[in-house]
């Protein structure tokens, strides 16, 4: 008797803990922003959408931000997957305002249920409060609305973001380093996004620029062989490979070049693993 | 002496034993004397152990300084400690260094730990050294083998616990030393177990300056055991430990804090199993070294590094000679070996994480071969021998980490597989009684080696470079030949031979300016690389003379120069070298006098930094005699090396760091038992 209850106990045991592992691994397939922050969330009045911004990063930096937007229909709360979104980032100065470089899904389908972007936050919260304004056209339900979400952007403490006037043509640039974003011994992808601010609110994407980057090991003052120079590939997208032969603090100095003449040449980014 | 005592045991054994046994060794070393009947070819072996008694002069010293005077080998010196054998010139992946026929990968990158440091000399049996030609049987190589026997254990049936203890002293580096060897028998079984400490200070050099960072201290233990099955056959156990710590190199910019190898194997041995088979040796082994290199003593280093490696091997053979007619022998040899690598870098600056990387990427070798010895005695003027091996060897990188540091240099599949084959004839023609000759002639290859291949920024102290490997490098291939002629007489004999190489794509260090320097300080880098050719010639001669029972006459001189493909002298060459020996014996009394003297080596090789070495001569005495202490048989040895105090390095020796100078050295040896 106490035998065949302490065998039923352990089959139940058993027979939950199979049922709660093939649940949590169904909700792992399912669920596309799993590993993912939600930054912020809201309801895009007059749209009947439901918008919620996530990233790989657990809090939202200066410079290049990869955003992912899941969107649900407020009454059902069924996913939308065929919308069109449009984001506007405004700083708040108090004197005055300005924009930032962004990237509006590419595709009015979510890719994987969710609509990839991104926004380039040019400077930290702080001496201002940026917000990020989406208009969502769901375009299931036909509506159209718009939401504002206040977004708070700190400086990471390495910098990923750099600036610089260029010598040329006097035009301020904003670089991005996107990746390598887990660097490792070996060869890492190497990615840049370069913004050019022609004025408060164009913070166009640039293509016009070549790239020398060599990678140094400031403690030792050794580089690395075999490194890929950064091309343009798109958007304001530079990539090439960064190679790596250890661990420990990595500086990757940039130079500039706008045809023959010298952009820039005291950009670097420091990269630590 | 014990030795001999030992020695003639085994001999006796040998001789008596089975005859096969005796005729097996007539193929252990290239000698072309021991190509020839029976008696003399254990004569020929009674000869080498001879040399090594007589070499082994100072009973406290290390492996190193028996094979320093082998006329064959040369050794490279980065410190006291560990010095890195060369036969002919050619060391490291050129040759095998085998221990019973084991073979052992040092786990440093620096190559500060020949597998020669894990026998004590007290537990050595028999150097076997073959040379080029008909060096490959036991593996694939271009330059040849050393191979280190120990003991084994004779069964006395003695049920009563025997052996010796050492105790010595060396005066130019403090250093003790001290010994116990133990021996049991009873019925089919004995053991036989030894310790060894050394504690060595830093030595002072000759005019009395000491060497920074030479001290090195280390414990060496092993046990034999042996239980005879049947009359025939016989279980063999062996065990070697071996710990070394705080170990200077003052050649190099690192020490080692620790090292220790775990030596272990398991045996089988037949002895005429068949009507047609001698003997028969079937063995699995296993050992683990790892090294723990660093330069936390070093004062004035940009940045604190740690550089631990770790290897272990694993393998089997077996081996065994038969007689096919009366005129006509084969030793042949299978055997299965597998090698897994791992060294890596961590340097600390503060504030910052460690900046670590492999230097020996994880990678692992997988060899595989067959050898074949065979000598045919045509008919009373000619013998014929003939070695032939082929190996089949597969290296490859085994973790992701260690693919990700290789991509790097731009290679993505850097595993190999390579079919290696070796082969050389030998003639050997009696042209009077006292006189023959003999010619050899063979092809050669052996395989890169895991630096060579993978190596990840090695630091190279000698010429101030980085190295990094090359996974495409070619196999080194070589022709070669050489001519001895030998007189034997009553009281004399004399062995001279010539011996030439060619090597193809020949593995060196070629400066590629397309990679930047890791080292803080080094002058760049280089990638290993196949040289077009590179040759080798030389000649050595060794000569003994026995004027009278109480008087031993042994000289030995040897000279090689070596250039490669542009005329220009390849690194690493010692210069002519003659050493002299004259050794009287009254009864339990010996005394012994000693020359030892190099000519300037002015050929160098200034792309691996090398600068010109000046002569020297030195000069060393020994004495020694046995008494009865408290009834025990004891020896007392005792004598002064570099008696001139001469102020020298030679030219092997990295960073010129100067030899000891002026050594007084005491040893006493009880026996019990
Ligand atoms: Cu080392």
């Amino acid at each position: 008797m106490k035998k065949t209850a302490c065998i039923l106990l352990s089959l139940s045991v058993l027979s939950v803990c199979f049922l709660l592992t093939a649940c949590s691994k169904d909700n792992a397939d399912n669920n596309p922003t799993t590993g993912m922050t939600r930054i912020s969330e809201g309801y895009a009045a007059g749209a009947a959408t439901k918008v919620e911004i996530y990233s790989k990063q657990s809090l939202v930096n200066t410079g290049y931000n990869k955003f992912y937007i899941a969107l649900y229909d407020s009454v059902s709360g069924n996913r939308v997957e065929e919308a069109h979104i449009h984001l506007t980032p405004v700083m708040d100065m108090g004197m005055m305002q300005h924009n930032a470089p962004f990237e509006n899904p590419v595709s009015e389908t979510a890719s994987g249920h969710l609509f990839p972007c991104s926004v380039t936050f040019v400077m930290p919260s702080g001496s201002g409060n940026w917000t990020l304004e989406i208009e969502v056209h769901n375009h299931v339900t036909g509506k159209e609305g718009t939401l504002v979400l206040p977004i708070t952007v700190t400086d990471p403490v390495i910098p990923r973001q750099q600036s610089f006037t260029a010598s040329h043509n006097g035009a301020k640039y904003f670089i991005s380093l996107i990746e390598p974003s887990s660097p490792r011994v070996g060869i890492n992808d190497l990615e840049l996004a370069i913004y050019k601010k022609e004025s408060m609110d164009n913070w166009p994407a640039d293509s016009s620029l070549t790239i020398t980057m060599i990678p140094e090991m400031p403690s030792m003052g050794h580089s690395s062989p075999n490194n890929v120079n950064p091309v343009h590939t798109g958007n304001g997208h530079y990539r090439g490979k960064v190679n790596f032969t250890m661990t420990g603090l990595w500086r990757l100095n940039l130079d500039f070049m706008s045809g023959t003449s010298v952009a820039d040449t005291t950009q670097s980014f420091d990269v630590q693993f | 002496m014990k030795y001999s005592f030992l020695f003639l045991l085994l001999l006796a054994g040998l001789l008596t034993g089975a005859q096969s046994s005796s005729s097996m060794l007539s193929d252990d070393s290239t000698r072309s004397i021991e190509l020839r009947e029976i008696q003399v070819s254990t004569t020929a072996r009674s000869d080498r152990q001879r040399m090594i008694q007589f070499y082994r002069g100072n009973q406290s010293a290390g492996i190193e300084d028996i094979l320093a005077r082998l006329p064959e080998i040369t050794l490279i010196r980065r410190g006291t400690y560990g010095m890195e054998p060369a036969i002919r010139s050619l060391s490291g992946g050129q040759i095998n260094v085998l221990l019973d026929g084991m073979r052992i990968h040092g786990a440093c990158t620096d190559k500060m730990d020949p597998a020669t440091i894990y026998i004590e000399p007290v537990n050595l049996d028999e150097v076997q050294l073959q040379t080029g030609t008909q060096g490959f049987l036991y593996g694939a190589s271009i330059g040849g083998t050393v191979n280190l026997k120990t003991a084994t254990v004779p069964c006395h049936n003695t049920r009563k616990i025997n052996g010796s203890v050492s105790s010595g002293y060396q005066s130019a580096a403090k250093s003790f030393y001290e010994s116990l060897q133990l021996r049991y028998s009873s019925g089919k079984f004995a053991i036989h177990s030894s310790v060894t400490w050394r504690n060595s200070e830093a030595y002072r050099s000759g005019g009395g300056q000491r060497i920074p960072f030479s001290q090195y201290q280390k414990v060496n233990y092993s046990t034999t055991a042996s239980y005879q099955l049947n009359e025939r056959t016989l279980l063999k156990a062996d065990y070697i430990g071996d710990h070394g710590w705080n170990i200077g190199y003052p050649a190099l910019p690192m020490d080692v804090g620790y090292a220790v190898a775990r030596i272990g194997s398991l045996s089988l041995q037949q002895n005429k199993p068949g009507q047609r088979m001698y003997q028969w040796t079937t063995k699995i082994y296993a050992n683990q070294v790892r090294h723990y290199m660093d330069d936390t003593h070093r004062p004035n280093v940009p940045m604190h590094m740690d550089m631990p490696g770790r290897s272990l091997t694993w393998g089997l053979y077996t081996e065994g000679l038969m007689k096919l007619t009366r005129q006509q022998q084969v030793r042949v040899i299978a055997d299965f070996s597998s090698t897994r690598l791992k060294a890596s870098m961590t340097m600390y600056e503060n504030g910052q994480p460690p900046m670590y990387m492999l230097t020996w990427p994880d990678n692992r070798k997988d060899q595989g071969g067959i050898g074949m010895n065979w000598k045919w005695r045509a008919d009373s003027n000619w013998t014929l021998q003939s070695v032939i091996r082929m190996d089949l060897i597969s290296t490859a990188l085994t973790s992701q980490e260690a693919k990700e540091h290789i991509r790097i240099l731009g290679v993505n599949n850097a595993g190999r597989l390579e079919l290696l084959k070796n082969i050389s004839v030998t003639a050997v023609r009696k042209l009077y009684p006292w006189l023959q000759s003999s010619l050899s002639l063979a092809y050669a290859e052996r395989m890169p080696t895991a630096t060579e291949l993978y190596g990840f920024y090695l630091f190279n102290a000698q010429d101030g470079y980085d190295y990094l490997g090359n996974p495409k490098l070619a196999p080194e291939r070589s022709l070669q030949g050489e001519w001895s002629l030998q007189v034997q007489g009553k009281k004399i004999r004399i062995k001279t031979s010539l011996f030439y190489q060619h090597i193809r794509d020949f593995i060196s260090g070629s400066i590629d300016p397309s990679f930047s320097t890791m080292t803080i300080g080094a002058h760049g880098v280089k990638k290993f690389s196949a040289l077009p050719d590179a040759h080798l010639t030389g000649v050595e001669a060794s000569l003994l003379f026995k004027p009278v029972a109480a008087l031993d006459f042994i000289s030995t001189l040897r000279y090689t120069r070596g250039e490669d493909h542009s005329g220009d002298p390849l690194p690493m060459i010692a210069p002519l070298k003659s050493t002299s020996t004259i050794r009287y014996q009254f009864s339990r009394f010996f005394l012994q006098a000693e020359t030892e003297a190099a000519t300037a080596q002015k050929k160098i090789s200034n792309k691996y930094g090398e600068d010109k070495t000046p002569g020297y001569l030195l000069l060393h005495v020994r004495s020694g005699f046995s008494f009865q202490l408290a009834g025990k048989k004891t020896d007392l040895q005792y004598g002064i090396e570099n008696l001139l105090d001469k102020n020298y390095h030679e030219h092997l020796d990295w960073g010129n760091v100067k030899r000891p100078g002026r050594n007084v050295y005491v040893l006493l040896r009880v026996k019990f038992g």
